[in-house]
């Protein structure tokens, strides 16, 4: 079984590329559609790129993992199911499911194809991720962003299917997969439509009063000259509760687990995972850099680890709010 | 490293100029020596879009559409989206130095208007291969961009 | 086409709680659903005293249906839920997939609730062949896509008909932060908020509600109106979201609607004053879930 498997976003090509020459085990990518959730407008893949994807990465030993992590819909079931196919037939090295029935067709269609239980498919328990294990073979599973380290560590002792973390990016603060705060503003929800706060319902403007970040009309946030700003989900957005004006679910902030790779090791996990798909080449060859760093220094000497405040500077910079977080992994997080 | 800051005298005179001339001789640049790569692209979702790229330090204003050809300037008016950044951040933007979502978490990269039309210039520029652009560029062109690039690139750790 | 009463989302005190399912055993409902769905450390009922409700229940003639828990996290949580499958004389709704693989294991039939996620008709197929006798769709799928759904044989479906949506899940406890405590140190705070916690834009418009770990909308979704659109759509059964106060009245307006004792497009003014806040439909139309299209036709 793998330990710690760097796994990388990569919405382009260039930042696949990245991702591979900065020492990612594995990206992960999407095809440009709903039938994974960061459909946005000129981000991921088609056949083409694709294919000079999967030859750049297995080329240097590196896999490709394809995310179908959305949930097909009766008029559209034959996209994912299509999706699916191309998948096999390019030879990806995964790919990460969140429905069931998506599963179902994979492995009618497909036996051979590895299957990776997604984050969205929202198992936090193992008899959740051994429901997958038993019914289709899954082989790996993406926790949720909410459970604290004993919690993951109980789910990993008691599955053999390999566990794999978010390590570092924009935090969900929700259950994946169980959030329709976007849909109810706009419509759209990462379930269906592949994506949170889609382009087309968000408007930025600049005012006399600050920056307004709005979705579908509904005001997230008004951003002051000196303020930094996150995402444009209603999840780091301020409001009012009972007359006061605060960050009411969670400030702009990333996910930073890097200093528990100690524990994350010790605990067998398979692989750390790096949110962005919708970010830049540039962004993924910094994150990738440092987490390569920092996982060989663990996997070399895990007691003397530490993790460097260079890393954690170079991380912060390019972190929602320039803020980080442990999320859920921390318990008083909650 | 920080790019030279631009001399405030010769900011005002750029903010007086008339903001056709700038776009056209923009355009006509970044055609000759990047639409053969950038061209590779699917921007049919920008097509009869027009943007204002808004340089704020020295209060440039480029208007410019994306067109099958490549880009073409257009007259100043309305837009449907402005980009509003300073003269080195759109510098280290276009030499992929910077992740354009750090410059916005930082307020230092603003997109008003159409934010689909936004990110999908955003998103296609991210997915140039930026070796294949410096590669493809006139020689003496694509030599300086890639040094200027090496440059600026922070040290590897 | 039957009523029933979701499950009971907001943290009240025993008492509270006791006396509204005590009302609610004669109300005109077909489907009591029983038990804590949100959040763990809520103690005030106990696991036998929402069996002893589900016996009463039973006994007034309705199904009792016991309500898993959404977001399992520890081992506690999983021999919680262990419990709820090993009682057979009742159903259960599943609300996680570990659960499903519980009640498939134990060959027990079951409810497939909105949050497994059922979007398409082979998830359907599955949860059917694994023991679901009826499925509560997603909140936010839209009518056109339910209609579409083929019903697997012996299936019934409900529908979230009336009150504020559930609409997401956190390991965070957002009750517990507005008060500035840890989750772990929460003091119960919900127990302030019967309908839970109202989040505002800073524009002033009421947006989302707090309740514990789950955020719900402010707007009250109610399908009234479109009765005939939910037949049409093979909807068998209404699910009714209890509030703190007027559960009564709502569950009566919505018999007297199948009864007919009067018609879709009188009840959203009959409803207008038992609403702890505007209403909203937009979901059940494909739109914003917190759009509201009223008795304007589609």
């Amino acid at each position: 079984m793998p330990l710690l498997e760097l796994i990388c976003p990569a919405g382009s090509l260039p930042a696949l590329k990245a991702a591979v020459d900065h020492g990612a085990d594995g990206v992960y990518l999407g095809l440009k559609d709903n039938t994974n959730a960061r459909n946005f407008a000129g981000l991921n893949f088609d056949e083409k790129s694709l294919k000079e994807g999967i030859r750049y990465a297995q080329g240097k030993g590196r896999k490709v993992l394809m995310a179908l992590n959305t949930y097909p819909q009766p008029a559209t079931l034959p996209r994912w199911h299509k999706a699916v196919d191309t998948a096999a037939e390019l030879g990806v090295n995964a790919i990460i499911l969140a429905d069931p029935g998506l599963m179902g067709y994979a492995v009618k269609t497909h036996p051979g194809l590895r299957l990776h239980l997604s984050v969205q498919g929202s198992a936090t328990s193992y008899e959740a991720v051994n429901f997958y294990r038993e019914r289709f073979g899954i082989q790996r599973a993406v926790l949720p962003r909410v459970l604290s380290l004993p919690q993951v560590e109980n789910v990993v002792d008691n599955t053999d299917v390999e566990i794999e973390l978010f390590g570092f990016g924009g935090l969900c603060v929700m259950v994946e997969g169980r959030c329709l705060l976007s849909s109810y503003a706009c419509g759209d929800s990462p379930n269906t439509f592949g994506a949170c706060s889609p382009g087309h319902a968000v408007r930025w403007e600049q005012t006399a009063t600050g920056m307004e970040t709005r979705l579908n009309g509904v005001l997230i946030d008004r951003y002051a000259d000196h303020e930094k700003a996150g995402y444009p989900t209603l999840c780091k957005g301020r409001f009012e509760v009972q007359g006061e004006t605060y960050y009411a679910l969670e400030e702009p902030t990333s996910l930073n687990s890097l200093e528990m790779l100690p524990e994350m090791a010790r605990m067998g996990i398979a692989a750390v995972k790096i949110e962005g798909r919708q970010r830049s080449p540039a962004y993924v060859a910094q994150v990738t850099r440092v987490w390569r760093a920092a996982i060989d220094s663990v996997k070399r000497a895990p007691e003397q680890f530490k993790a460097l405040p260079a890393w954690m500077a170079e991380l912060a910079k390019v972190s929602e709010g320039s803020m980080n977080t442990l999320g859920a992994y921390y318990r008083p997080w909650k | 490293m920080k790019l030279p800051t631009f001399p405030t005298s010769l900011a005002r005179l750029i903010a007086r100029l008339p903001a056709w001339p700038p776009s056209a001789a923009f355009a006509t640049a970044c055609n000759r020596a990047a639409w053969p790569t950038l061209g590779e692209l699917d921007w049919s979702a920008a097509h009869g879009k027009r943007f204002r790229v808004h340089v704020k330090d020295i209060g440039l204003s480029m208007y410019l559409s994306v067109t099958p050809d490549g880009l073409k300037a257009e007259k100043s008016g309305p837009v449907d989206v402005t980009f509003t950044a300073t003269a080195e951040d759109f510098a280290r933007l276009s030499l992929r130095l910077e992740d354009p979502d750090t410059l916005f978490f930082n307020r230092r990269l603003l997109i008003e208007g159409d934010t689909d039309l936004g990110l999908t210039l955003k998103n296609l520029l991210d997915a140039v291969d930026w070796d294949e652009l410096a590669r493809r560029m006139p020689l003496a062109l694509g030599r300086i961009a890639q040094a200027a690039r090496q440059r600026l690139l922070p040290a590897t750790t | 086409m039957k009523l029933s009463l979701g499950p009971l989302l907001y943290y009240w005190s025993r008492e509270d709680t006791l006396a509204f399912y005590e009302a609610a055993l004669g109300w005109p409902v077909d489907i009591v659903y029983l038990g804590e769905t949100v959040c763990s450390r809520r103690h005030l009922l106990r696991l036998p005293d929402w069996i002893d409700l589900a016996e009463q229940f039973t006994a007034a003639g309705k199904q009792a249906v016991l309500a898993s828990q959404t977001l399992i996290e520890s081992e506690s949580d999983l021999k919680a839920l262990r419990k709820v499958v090993a009682d057979e004389r009742f159903l259960v709704e599943a609300n996680e997939w570990g659960a499903v693989r519980l009640l498939a294991e134990a060959k027990r039939p079951f409810v497939a609730g909105p949050t497994l996620n059922a979007y398409n008709p082979d998830t359907l197929a599955l949860l059917a062949e694994l023991g679901a006798v009826r499925w509560v769709p997603p909140v936010e799928m839209p009518r056109d896509m339910i209609a579409a759904m083929p019903i697997p044989e012996g299936m019934q479906t409900e529908l979230f008909a009336y009150g504020r949506l559930p609409l997401a899940f956190s390991a965070r406890c957002f009750t517990a932060r507005h008060y500035n405590l840890q989750k772990d140190d929460c003091q119960f705070r919900c127990i302030d908020h019967p309908d839970g916690l109202v989040l505002a834009s800073r524009e002033g418009e009421d947006f989302l509600c707090i309740n514990g770990i789950q955020t719900q909308s402010a707007r009250v979704m109610s399908l009234a109106h479109r009765l005939d659109e939910l037949h049409a759509a093979n909807v068998s059964v209404l699910r009714l979201s209890p509030q703190s106060r007027h559960t009564e009245k709502i569950v009566a307006l919505f018999r007297a609607l199948l009864d007919g004792s009067h018609t879709a497009a009188e009840t959203p003014a009959k409803l207008a004053p038992f609403l702890p806040a505007q209403p909203c439909d937009g979901y059940w139309l494909g739109e914003a879930g917190m759009a509201y299209s009223g008795l304007s036709t589609q």
